[in-house]
């Protein structure tokens, strides 16, 4: 495949663009600037872009303790109905 | 305490992105060009890129992005500052014109996070529903794109990856996935990751390469269907998808890094890519589709288009049209062609646009003697290395000369009817000649109806196919058709016409006090009015103001009561007088148009010229201004340059009058003197001037115009340095360029400035025995043959004429050997001027350069001779002339070295407490000196002792770029993070150890980085009435190809131009709501300002030209002075530049 190939069929979205382009064999050298934007209008600002202030450790341990809180309390859960085991209140036996 | 005003004289050039997109309009197409702070923004249009709009940023854009919103049908502008600054744009049509709204802004930086080295990523999700950043090593920062929000909750992401070198999110994804380019001990490897933004987390990988090409830096998502990705590495280019993984190596690319690209088809089959050396390729991702499956990617295949500027960013246009940014060079409109051109090139390069950066060193020059300086900078890089002289004013291009004395009067005709113009009437004391031109061919002829025996005082084209000449003795009214003459007047009395003014249809002719008013029409002239003034009319003009062709009041300028009036027509009634007191009569006057305003000009005897604003109907005059152009009586001339009105005003200083918004501005011409001028538009000589001197009638077209002027030398190899020579009228400049180890030996890249010189001349090895002496333990012996294939920097001192610019000689230097500094100067009682050049040796195993010379190189005869040299042990970073002596600043030390009667370098003293001195400036008795990471310090030299003591120093850690005296105690830095600083020592310091302290009493942030000052001015000195208290002028360059000034206010105009500044802060609304107090207070990695201090913005002190007068006049009000009275102040202030 050639290199002419590759270039053929160019996307074109308005055909009519750079086809009044002056092609006087000079390169035009351009430096024309044009005005400067300025403006005085106050819009109101739509959006503000604003970084969660909560250190990405905090965040880690947080989500990951919420899981293992949903773990630990479906955990408890189970564990609902009375144990059979009691508490050793008394000391050892001798 | 010091009061300084910094502005910008020419903005930054260089380009750091662009794109395309609908931003203006869902059907403009639009192409947006950062350049450090401020975005171009054009329109494509049949006739090519058309600027719309600057706009100005209070940061440095690191990323700029186009995106489409959901749900919208246009393009939003998402950026990125150097300091954190995030903003989303949106264009919106208003009026006439457009306002960008800022739709979300904020500040993304966080306050911990190490900066990651390969700069700041950003990047966004195809559907837009989020924004990536990626700032600081390990996070990745997600903003969603909410619309109904009003707080866009930027979080941070744990990102495993530490190296990243690229990232880009992946087209057809369910949920925004990006894929990333990392580094780890290992090498290089290619993920992708899957965001959820509920859990805001990394939650699944798709897939992952591991092991690609070290040195792959960039990634390219495709669009879907295709999907996927492509990774570009050094040597091979790879797509991938998660399933297909497609490698090639093609050769092509090979020579060098590719660095940016752009997508040709929305689909994303072609991509266009551009690397360091300015090659242009085309990416095609080759296709097949299985029967019944999807299409998938089969193969890539590259192709070489072409040479190009050495590209920063591409973007495609439209219709085979891209726009090629650049930092280093020119940026470039390049079509792309079907067909390849004898250089076996798929490329035209259909228009360029000056840059200068980055400027690395530069010097002021007066080469016309003028009295203007003008700038020689060394811009540009490798290829794209230039010398480019910038000059305030225009210049005229001159075509032809012909020999001519003493004319009087000149004006084109078209006196065959014809569209272009092919005579030209010269008039003489007593006499006329009239020229035809016929080609470049110009000959003396005849016209019947015309008399050649008296001076013509206005001839031109008038209606009805005619032509008009006026003579002292009459008006005559000739035929195109049979150049007979059809009608004559003569003034009803006896006396002669003095003074004529005249257009198309209308003639106005005085004898004195009387002035007559003529119509033309068909075969006649008739009187149509007549009066009589108190005094003698002195000049005269009927020019008709904007679009007609027919003039309503006639100006007068009048000798005795020096006054200008505006007399009716046709009855010549008066309707205002102005009296221009002193006793210094008009000489010349005109109306004019410039930019919808009517202006009355005004110059008089003395080379001033008082200007007005018209008011057309009643004639009335106001807004009185007052301009020294030159100091010779002065005769203004209209003329159009694109399709502007211009007026010339030819003097002993000539100078050309134009309107750049809504303001008059006066531009020098670089010639000496012009007694009159006319424009000519003929065939051989369109759109040109005839400008005629005492001696001699040139012909020329005019440059374009504008207030600086630039000129490029291109040297295709990269300057370093540039030192003038006056004596011998050239310019040493040093340059480096590549050469190969190839089999034979080193050849050059390509042909450049130091190998196209006939006379070059060669540091031998032997001569610089030096270098073999190279540090301890190094293996490497300078000039022991590279590895094959290596790129070595090879470094020259060129000799270039001032006039011609051809460069004259070349003296190459070792290898290894890389010129560091360069002066031209004048040595103890030596009568010879001499360029001296600092080197280093340059061992890839030492941490600094342990070697260097300095060498003393005479420029005499056509031949460039090596004087002298000295070793030194370390780099010869800077070098100043000092007292008849050469100072040198040799890596941590600042040496004095004086010249021997047997012309050699001796060391007389040294000073050591630095780490490396990058910098030197001397002033008088005293020595600046810039440090790597050191800031200033003051140095004086003892002529008793031949010693330096330290005199007082900066004790900041500022890491500097450029260092300047502003006067003996207040001292000017530039340093590394784009800031710049006044120290100030005192001497009136109670104990030693306050005087040895400088304290800051100034800073401000620049935004730019500065390579170099240079005290100078680039206007002419005293030119208009400038009441501006400023003093001193310092010049800088910078890394973005911007050129600025510094100079020195009172305390008392600091104090209102802040009061100004301040008011015009919160007047013009920040594009982006960064505020301007925080864009220009100084800040560094280890120091931030709140605001900036002891500095004028200049840049926003000018904006309040362009503010809408209702603006303009409350700005004025709440300051408690007149408009009018800051109109001047500002207009005052922005001639300085």
């Amino acid at each position: 495949m050639s290199v002419a190939q590759f270039l053929a069929g160019l996307p074109s979205f308005n055909e009519s663009n750079f086809s009044k382009y002056h092609t006087d064999s000079n390169i035009r050298s351009s430096s024309k600037r044009p005005s400067v934007y300025i403006t005085t209008k106050d819009y109101p600002v739509q959006q503000v872009i604003t970084t969660e202030r909560s250190s990405i450790l905090l965040n880690y341990m947080q989500q990951h303790w919420d899981r293992k809180a949903v773990l630990r309390k479906r955990e408890v859960t189970l564990s609902e109905e009375p144990s059979r085991k009691r508490q050793r209140l008394t000391g050892h036996t001798p | 305490m010091s009061y300084h005003y910094v502005v910008t004289a020419h903005q930054p050039t260089a380009v750091t992105a662009c794109v395309t997109g609908n931003f203006t309009s869902p059907t403009d197409l639009n192409l947006i060009v950062a350049k450090s702070n401020r975005l171009d923004i054009y329109l494509v249009t049949p006739e090519g890129l058309r600027p719309i709009k600057e706009v100005g940023l209070y940061g440095k854009v690191a990323v700029m992005k186009l995106f489409r919103p959901q749900q919208e049908n246009k393009d939003f502008l998402f950026i990125v500052t150097y300091r954190y600054n995030a903003m989303i744009l949106e264009c919106v049509s208003s009026g006439d014109g457009f306002e960008i709204l800022t739709k979300a802004h904020g500040d993304v930086s966080d306050r911990i996070g190490k900066p990651s080295e390969t700069g700041i990523l950003a990047v966004i999700d195809p559907k837009a529903r989020v924004i990536g950043l990626r700032l600081y090593d390990g996070l990745f920062k997600v903003i969603p794109l909410d619309k109904d929000n009003l707080e866009l909750k930027a979080t941070n992401l744990r990102m495993d990856e530490l190296h990243v070198s690229d990232l880009e999110f992946l087209h057809g994804c369910a949920n925004p996935t990006l894929i990333l380019i990392h580094q780890d001990v290992n090498g290089k490897h290619v993920k992708t990751h899957e965001i959820s933004l509920r859990d805001k987390e990394f939650v699944k990988m798709f897939w992952r390469q591991d092991n690609v090409e070290t040195e792959a830096s960039m990634v390219i998502p495709v669009p879907s269907p295709l999907g996927g990705a492509i990774v570009i590495g050094q040597e091979s280019i790879l797509y991938h998808d998660g399933v297909t993984c497609v490698v090639v190596a093609p050769a092509v690319i090979k020579q060098s890094t590719i660095t940016c690209y752009a997508r040709v088809d929305p689909g994303g089959y072609r991509y266009l890519l551009g690397d360091m050396a300015g090659h242009l390729f085309m990416l095609f991702l080759e296709t097949e589709t299985p029967e019944g499956g999807q299409e998938l990617v089969k193969d890539l295949k590259v192709g070489l288009l072409g040479e190009i500027a050495i590209p920063e960013c591409i973007t495609y246009l439209d219709n085979g049209v891209i726009f090629i940014g650049s930092r280093l060079g020119d940026s470039q409109l390049v079509k792309l062609n079907t067909k390849v051109d004898e250089n076996s090139s798929y490329v035209t390069v259909m228009e360029t646009f000056t840059n200068l950066a980055p400027i690395l060193d530069m010097c002021v020059v007066d080469l016309e003697r003028q009295s203007q300086g003008q700038l020689v900078t060394c811009s540009g890089a490798f290829k794209e290395g230039s010398l480019r002289i910038i000059r305030n004013g225009i210049g005229i291009q001159e075509h032809a000369s012909i020999d001519l004395m003493g004319i009087k009067g000149m004006w084109a005709l078209q006196a065959n009817g014809e569209k272009l113009d092919d005579t030209l009437v010269l008039a003489f004391v007593g006499q006329t000649r009239i020229l035809s031109l016929n080609g470049e061919e110009v000959e003396e002829t005849d016209i019947a109806g015309f008399t050649s025996d008296q001076q013509t005082f206005y001839c031109g084209n008038a209606i009805h196919n005619q032509l008009v000449q006026v003579t002292p003795i009459s008006a005559r009214l000739v035929t195109i058709r049979g150049k007979t003459l059809v009608s004559e007047w003569r003034p009803p009395t006896e006396k002669n016409i003095i003074i004529v003014a005249c257009n198309e249809s209308q003639l106005v002719v005085s004898t004195g006090n009387q002035v007559y008013y003529l119509e033309i029409h068909s075969n006649e002239l008739i009187l149509k009015g007549e009066t009589t003034l108190d005094v003698e009319v002195s000049c005269l003009d009927i020019s008709p103001l904007a679009d007609s062709s027919v003039a309503d009041i006639v100006a007068v300028g009048l000798w005795t009561d020096n006054s200008a009036r505006i007399l009716h027509l046709p009855t010549l009634q008066e309707a205002y007088k102005e009296l221009l007191g002193g006793d210094i009569m008009p000489r010349s006057i005109l109306m004019a148009t410039f930019e919808g305003h009517d202006y009355l000009l005004c110059a008089l005897g003395d080379g001033s010229m008082y200007y007005f604003l018209l008011h057309r109907e009643s004639g009335v005059l106001r807004d009185k201004k007052k301009v020294t152009l030159g100091t010779q009586p002065t005769v203004l001339r209209t003329f159009r340059s694109l399709n502007s009105t211009n007026v010339f005003a030819c003097s002993d200083r000539p100078t050309v009058i134009y309107s750049s918004n809504h303001k008059l501005v006066f531009s020098n011409v670089n010639l000496k003197e012009v007694n009159q001028m006319c424009s000519l538009n003929s065939e051989a000589y369109p759109d040109s001037l005839a400008l005629a001197t005492a001696t001699s009638v040139t012909i020329g077209t005019i440059d374009e115009i504008q207030k600086l002027h630039i000129r490029t030398i291109p040297l295709q190899e990269s300057p370093r340095r540039i030192a003038y020579q006056e004596s011998t009228q050239v310019f040493g400049v040093i340059t480096c360029r590549i050469d190969i180890q190839d089999s034979t030996g080193l050849s050059p890249v390509r042909q450049s400035a130091s190998t196209m010189t006939q006379a070059v001349t060669v540091s031998s090895n032997a001569s610089g025995s030096a270098v073999n002496k190279s540090g301890g333990s190094s293996s490497v012996v300078a000039g022991a043959a590279a590895e094959y294939g290596q790129e070595v920097e090879i470094h020259n001192l060129l000799i270039i004429d001032q006039n011609t610019f051809e460069v004259l000689a070349a003296h190459q230097f070792m290898p290894q050997e890389y010129a560091m500094s360069l002066i031209s100067c004048q040595l103890s009682h030596d009568p010879a001027t001499y360029f001296i050049v600092g080197t280093a040796t340059v061992n890839p195993e030492e941490s600094e350069p342990k070697q260097g010379r300095i060498i003393v190189f005479h420029w005499s005869d056509n031949k460039l001779m090596q004087v002298s040299e000295k070793e030194i042990k370390g780099a010869c970073y800077s070098l100043a002339e000092f007292n008849g002596k050469v100072l040198a600043s040799i890596n941590s030390t600042v040496r004095l070295f004086e010249w021997t009667t047997e012309k050699e370098l001796r060391l007389e003293c040294s000073h050591f407490n630095n780490i490396v001195s990058l910098c030197l400036k001397t002033k008088g008795d005293f020595i600046l000196v810039g440090d790597l990471m050191r800031s200033i310090t003051l140095l004086a030299y003892k002529t008793m002792e031949g010693s330096f003591e330290e005199m007082a120093r900066d004790y900041n850690p500022n890491w500097m770029t450029a260092v300047e005296f502003l006067d003996d105690e207040i001292f000017l830095g530039a340093e590394n993070s784009f800031n710049m600083f006044v120290c100030q020592k005192d001497s009136a310091a109670a104990t030693d150890e306050e005087r040895s302290q400088m304290s800051h009493v100034g800073h401000y942030h620049i935004g730019d980085m500065i390579n170099v000052f240079q005290h100078g001015s680039l206007v002419m000195q005293n030119i208009g009435e400038t009441s501006t208290p400023t003093r001193g002028c310092v010049l800088f360059g910078t890394v973005g190809g911007a050129i600025g000034l510094v100079t020195q206010i009172s305390q008392e105009f600091y104090d209102s131009l802040r009061d100004l500044q301040s008011k015009l802060s919160s007047t013009i609304k920040s594009v982006g709501r960064i505020s301007h107090q925080f864009w220009r207070a100084f800040n560094t990695d280890i120091k931030t300002e709140t605001s900036s201090e002891g500095f004028i913005d200049g840049d926003l002190i000018e904006s309040f030209l362009d503010l809408p007068p209702e603006k303009m006049k409350e700005v004025a009000t709440n300051l408690g002075v007149t408009s009018e009275h800051l109109i001047k102040t500002v207009e005052d202030l922005t001639r300085i530049h």
